[in-house]
């Protein structure tokens, strides 16, 4: 079994207009995808990444740089990761596409994790 | 786990956030005012937003109210410190801000903060109307589209109508508070109307969105049952409403069929009907009992409960349904309650003398005009055999209803003509 990274790319969005019924739901999809993956024995881990805030460091012969960001230039951020485990790229795209992220217009990159040993 | 408690816990789970929605609201704006309230609205808007871009990823945390009020609180007192309102002259925010630690908030204080909310809500100086969709707002946690659907109004119409509403109570200088001594009996009663509406736009077949009408009618019954829970509203009156709410609703998963189509009464599967409200319906109905006013309410929940408790309908209690129906209309005339009068009047004195009946109310004003008066005429005109004179009735009730299961229904008694 190897590692996989799903980074989570989104548009920032405006969800002012969601209604508690529909909050709710998106979060039970969640559940319910992490559950099934929890009980596969697929789930490693997963964080979010805070919406505000963030730093562009740069460095080379100019010296450091340092820009705020993403939000300020990009359309297109990564708001979250999670990390599974899969036997090969195959299973990690059948299990990475059940993610719900997918359904609410957001893009998943999956990547292999290089092992250590 | 008694019966009572796992509904409750079901209904809670259907609407967490609905329900966590409207409680955030009512705790908040004790807390920060009642004149905050757009503030502390959006505030709870930004707590479930949250909830909902960190829990997928952390998991539900194990107290998910305190979490979701402690993320509104955080945000207000941000707003407010941006604002400028830090410095120690207001008191209310020193309030705010010292009580911000405070971690656990218990079941019974939320549901007072909701019960002084309810009160705010249909505060005598807002319309009925107005009073109906704050509280389904304010209280309940529904959104403006939702009670837009419910009431087959537009989003614009009930944004417009909520505004102006919160601006009404703001300016009538309300306090959050549960009415005391010479008040309460008069503003019970106006909460108890507005339960009554919103149960009944949730219960009759006037058209809107199937789910989101149900939920109003379970909405009516949560905020009854907080009601009857507390010792300063806890009335026979009040669980007069809860058991009149309770046995109609517990006919609710009988009332349409699998395509979604309209099943009458005498034909609806009573196994579907819901044993556990059915249980809360007749210990409310016990309660209620318990004084000696018999209210209009009381006299609708005993029909509801001759309805429900009947094993079928053959053996529903007729002649104890029409003597309700005549105390009621002496209470209060109302030409709806005639109809369903004259429809147990055909079950006692068979359909001729309840047709003679409906064509001497013919005369009432606007009554014709009324698709209901053209589907008990359709429906006795064919139980009489005369069928060509019930296609007409029907027809003519096509042509006033708008509700399409009311349309298909009363095409099926076209069709068995």
């Amino acid at each position: 079994m190897q590692n996989y990274l799903l980074l989570l790319h989104e548009e920032p969005m405006d969800y002012s207009q969601f209604s508690p019924e529909q909050i709710q739901a998106v979060i039970e999809e969640y559940v319910a995808w992490r559950h099934k993956i929890e009980g596969e024995g697929k789930y490693v881990g997963g964080e979010k990444l805070k919406d505000e805030g963030g730093k562009h460091l740069t460095g080379g012969s100019g010296g450091l740089r340092v820009t705020d960001g993403p939000y300020t230039e990009a359309k297109e951020v990564i708001g979250g990761y999670f990390a599974i485990s899969a036997a090969n790229y195959d299973e990690a795209v059948e299990t990475a596409s059940g993610c719900p992220h997918l359904k609410y217009g957001g893009r998943i990159e999956l990547r292999e994790i290089e092992p250590t040993h | 786990m008694t019966p009572d408690q796992q509904v409750q816990v079901q209904e809670s789970i259907d609407h967490l956030f609905r329900h966590h929605a409207g409680q955030m609201v009512s705790v908040l704006c004790r807390i920060f005012g009642f004149g905050r309230i757009d503030m502390v609205e959006d505030a709870v808007q930004d707590s479930l937003i949250a909830a909902m871009r960190t829990w997928p990823f952390n998991g539900i945390p194990e107290n998910p109210t305190a979490w979701l009020i402690q993320t509104a609180k955080n945000r207000l007192i941000d707003r407010l410190r941006r604002d400028g309102r830090s410095d120690s002259a207001d008191d209310e925010f020193d309030v705010a801000t010292s009580a911000s630690e405070k971690p656990v908030y218990f079941p019974d204080e939320i549901a007072e903060d909701q019960l002084r909310m309810t009160f705010a809500c249909c505060h005598p100086s807002i319309p009925p109307d107005s009073q109906v969709a704050l509280t389904l707002k304010i209280v309940g946690g529904f959104s403006v589209p939702e009670i837009a659907s419910a009431y087959l109004a537009s989003e614009e119409a009930v944004a417009k109508m909520l505004t102006r509403a919160k601006a009404r109570l703001r300016g009538s200088g309300i306090v959050l508070d549960i009415p005391v001594a010479d008040e309460i009996t008069s503003r019970l009663d106006a909460v108890l109307k507005v339960l009554y509406l919103m149960f009944n736009e949730g219960y009759g077949a006037s058209g809107g969105d199937e789910l989101v009408r149900r939920d109003l009618c379970f909405e009516a019954i949560r905020l009854v049952d907080i009601l009857a829970k507390h010792p300063m509203t806890a009335s026979p009156k009040v669980h007069a409403v809860a058991a009149l709410f309770m046995f109609q609703a517990s006919r609710l998963p009988a009332r349409t069929d699998h395509a979604g189509e309209l099943v009458l009464l005498s034909d609806q599967d009573r196994s579907l009907w819901d044993r556990d409200l059915i249980g809360r319906a007749i210990r409310h109905m016990r309660l209620s009992a318990d004084g000696i006013e018999i209210s209009t309410f009381h006299l609708e929940a005993e029909i509801a409960a001759a309805h429900t408790l009947s094993p079928d309908y053959a053996s529903t209690d007729w002649r104890r349904i029409l003597e309700c129906y005549t105390s009621l209309q002496q209470h209060h005339f109302s030409k709806i309650a005639e109809l369903n009068r004259i429809v147990v009047l055909s079950q006692i004195d068979g359909p001729e003398a309840a047709l003679a009946a409906l064509e001497d109310l013919a005369r009432l004003d606007g009554l014709k005009s009324h698709n209901l008066f053209h589907i008990t005429r359709g429906q006795l005109l064919a139980d009489l055999d005369r069928s060509d004179e019930a296609k007409v009735a029907f027809m003519r009730a096509l042509d006033l209803t708008r509700n399409t299961a009311v349309r298909r229904f009363v095409e099926s008694r076209l069709e068995k003509l």
